[in-house]
């Protein structure tokens, strides 16, 4: 039995790591390197142009103990992981569940919604985000029928914050199309039984829609909060892209794009994104650890 | 339905990965030529004329600067056919980066401007010395002796400017006569420029302010007009204590309390730097501190009529000097050297060039050519000149050094803007916000020296 079983696990992984291929090559080709490189200049100083010095990891004991800018910048990110990310996935859950009713010219609306998230990232968008919560922007006006007289939102340290994650929540449509495939994998019958033992909607929701949901909740869950943590462009676009007003678009990858390429403090910023990768490889560890308590996997399989 | 779209998914993946891979050959390969070629400068391996040299050249500012800068390397490449002049520009916000990013992966171009900052490439030794060249390819000889020793830090000449200006304060001439108010006029202080600032609010009221919030922009000159300075390039040091830079944000924090100043969220929405969105041009400010090469580009976006004021006096007098603009410096890893020096020549002496930039960078730096574009220059123009040359008098009585920016200034401008705003937002007082700031600027200082 077992060396029957033997050539055929190879196999699997065999196709396994045929499909990977193309990220492996990736990675040790293009990543690996300047990840080595990074971690090497994190211990010098290295201005860009001379060559660098070894100085140990003085530059981590600075941005730990000394470096305002970075608890600063650290704290912004932090917030905005934990307020884009949980409304954006809920909005495109909500999404989700609206165009999984079976209306007509699903293709058409699927498309509409992920739009977005094709062109969030561009610097276009970011332009267009800027016009529309500017001073005189569509938002003010839009409050001034009520009597309302807004700010102007880019331009105030204590509201520009949120204007970025707005434009985060409105890229909602990558984890919406995500959500609509598990929906579609969420069987009928169980809403069927449900139905007759008189449960309402929104128990139906609670009960069977989302712990069906849960490992695609896991998945978007992870890859959003990868992806916020290191937002950059919207940051750079719609701030000064200088951090400013007041460091309120003072982002940790802007940060480190300052540090690095502005201030040429390359070994700096090489610790930063060391750091960074750190705070990263936390979350997503309490994530994968915490799973195995909520994330259920209809096949039976145990969480893993 | 899902497997098709996993499917699709590491197809498209694949396509990625095999063009990325395809791209790494050529990093590589690229990385390992510049080493070869990295060779000091003025090897002198190409003998003038016959073989086709190309050069590389890049600066930044808007799409104006861009097109005549481009007409004037055409016109260059006319008259030195073996000579191909390639030109990048990018916005000033982003200029800066894209040099770094360039400098560190030995990919600069052959020639680009730099600012105030010289200081801080000439540190770094990327600059090419231009020395060897002068009165063969790079001929000076018309050139300002004050913009010649201006270019030459530690012994060495690195920089040649491109155009002279002087700062001075722009005054919206339309708005003072709808206020009913006489025009300010050279002699003025800074009390009269608080009071002023906050009677014009007054008067015209509706969002109209008397004056951007010129604490950063105009530090150096408040400190000059105390005896001070920002930086003391020779011996080294700051030029200025913590007490000098309280008194002057003090007088601004002061006179933004009274309602003179743009509140800071408009200031950031519609910085004075980017004349596009400068409230000067919409006829919602009365007075900004500019260099006098922009007067144009806001008049020529306004009907309202602008005019030059010199700025108001200090204990010392008004601390403004006739400056570089801006200039050009050779990168010191150009294979072209000899080159470089031919364009740099042409770009400051060739009168056909001088008609085709204007004072675009700055009044021009040479004799013939300030004579030339005088003669024939535009009502905004002759502004600009009679403004300089009231500087260039009143330096005769009251001389002040042209000043140097400190090292690390990206990172201390930053940090100067941030003081402003922290005042301005009320996020500290004023002195807790110059404490840091003096301690920030004393660190960045330090670490670049």
């Amino acid at each position: 039995m077992s060396s029957s079983r033997k050539p055929l696990a190879r196999g699997h992984n065999l196709t396994a790591y045929t499909f990977l291929l193309p990220w492996l090559i990736g990675f040790f080709c293009l990543t690996l390197g300047p990840m080595l490189g990074s971690l090497y200049l994190s211990l010098t100083r290295y201005n860009l142009l001379t060559p660098p010095q070894w100085i140990g990891i003085a530059n981590y004991i600075e941005i730990l103990k000394e470096d305002d800018t970075f608890s600063n910048s650290l704290w912004l990110t932090v917030k905005y992981v934990f307020l884009s990310v949980p409304l954006r996935l809920a909005f495109a859950l909500l999404v989700a569940m609206a165009l999984n009713k079976g209306i007509r010219a699903l293709g058409i609306y699927r498309t509409v919604y992920y739009i977005p998230s094709l062109l969030g990232g561009s610097v276009a968008i970011a332009i267009v985000w800027r016009q529309i919560f500017d001073g005189g922007g569509l938002v003010n006006r839009f409050l001034d029928w009520f009597g309302i007289q807004g700010p102007s939102w880019i331009s105030h340290p204590d509201y520009i914050v949120y204007t970025i994650i707005s434009l985060s929540v409105w890229q909602f449509g990558s984890a919406m199309v995500i959500f609509l495939a598990g929906l579609k994998q969420v069987p009928g019958d169980l809403y069927e039984a449900a139905q007759v033992d008189g449960a309402n909607k929104v128990r139906q929701f609670f009960a069977i829609t989302l712990p069906m949901l849960t490992p695609v909740i896991f998945f978007n869950l992870v890859m959003s909060i990868i992806n916020s943590f290191q937002a950059f462009t919207p940051a750079f676009v719609i701030g000064d892209g200088r951090g400013g007003p007041l460091d309120a678009t003072m982002f940790y990858t802007l940060y480190l794009y300052l540090k690095g390429f502005s201030f040429f403090d390359m070994g700096y910023a090489s610790a930063l994104a060391w750091i960074m990768l750190i705070i990263i490889g936390a979350f997503t560890a309490v994530i994968f650890a915490t799973s195995k308590h909520w994330v259920f996997y209809g096949d039976g399989k145990e969480g893993r | 339905m899902r497997k098709r779209m996993l499917i699709a998914a590491l197809g498209m993946l694949t396509a990625f990965t095999a063009a990325c891979s395809g791209g790494t050959g050529s990093p590589g390969a690229g990385s390992g030529g510049a080493g070869a070629s990295n060779a000091p400068a003025g090897s002198g391996n190409d003998a003038g004329g016959a073989e086709q040299v190309e050069l590389r050249i890049m600066w930044w500012g808007d799409q104006k600067r861009a097109d005549i800068t481009n007409e004037a390397l055409k016109v260059f490449q006319e008259k030195h056919p073996n000579i191909k002049v390639v030109g990048e520009f990018a916005p000033s916000t982003g200029y800066f980066d894209k040099l770094n990013t360039q400098l560190a992966s030995g990919t600069a171009p052959d020639i680009f401007f730099l600012g105030g900052n010289v200081v801080d490439y000439a540190n770094k030794e990327v600059l090419l010395d231009l020395e060897p060249y002068v009165g063969k390819e790079l001929d000076l000889s018309d050139m300002d002796q004050s913009m010649i020793e201006y270019g030459t830090i530690g012994g060495k000449l690195l920089h040649i400017s491109a155009g002279a200006n002087a700062r001075g304060v722009v005054v919206n001439k339309t708005l003072f006569e709808k206020a009913g108010m006489p025009v300010p006029e050279d002699g003025w202080n800074w009390e009269d420029y608080a009071r002023i600032s906050k009677e014009i609010s007054e008067k015209l009221g509706d969002g109209v302010y008397g004056t951007y919030n010129m604490s950063v922009d105009g530090m150096d000159i408040g400190l000059k007009q105390q005896g001070k300075q920002l930086y003391d390039m020779a011996n080294g040091t700051l030029g200025f204590d913590e007490a000098d830079a309280l008194k002057w944000f003090q007088y601004w924090d002061a006179t933004a309390k009274a309602g003179g100043v743009v509140p800071s969220d408009l200031q950031v929405s519609n910085p004075p730097g980017d004349t596009s969105k400068s409230l000067i041009v919409t006829g919602k400010v009365a007075m900004s501190l500019i260099p006098s090469n922009q007067l144009a580009a806001l008049q020529g976006l306004t009907q309202d009529e602008l005019i030059m004021v010199q700025l108001p006096r200090g204990e010392k007098g008004t601390g403004v000097v006739f400056e570089s603009s801006q200039g050009l410096s050779g990168y010191a890893k150009t294979k072209h050297p000899k080159e470089v020096a031919t364009l740099l020549s042409f770009f400051i002496n060739d009168s056909d060039v001088a008609k085709i930039l204007g004072s675009d960078r700055g009044v021009p730096v040479t004799a013939a050519n300030r004579a030339l574009l005088e003669g024939e220059s535009s009502p905004v123009e002759k502004i600009v000149y009679d403004y300089t040359s009231r500087v260039s008098e009143a330096t005769k009585t009251e001389p002040f050094a042209v000043s140097y920016n400190p090292p690390g200034f990206s990172e201390y401008s930053k940090l100067a803007e941030s003081t402003m705003y922290e005042i301005g937002f009320g996020r500290k007082s004023v002195e807790a916000a110059v404490k840091d700031f003096y301690e920030g600027t004393v660190k960045i200082f330090k670490n670049n020296q």
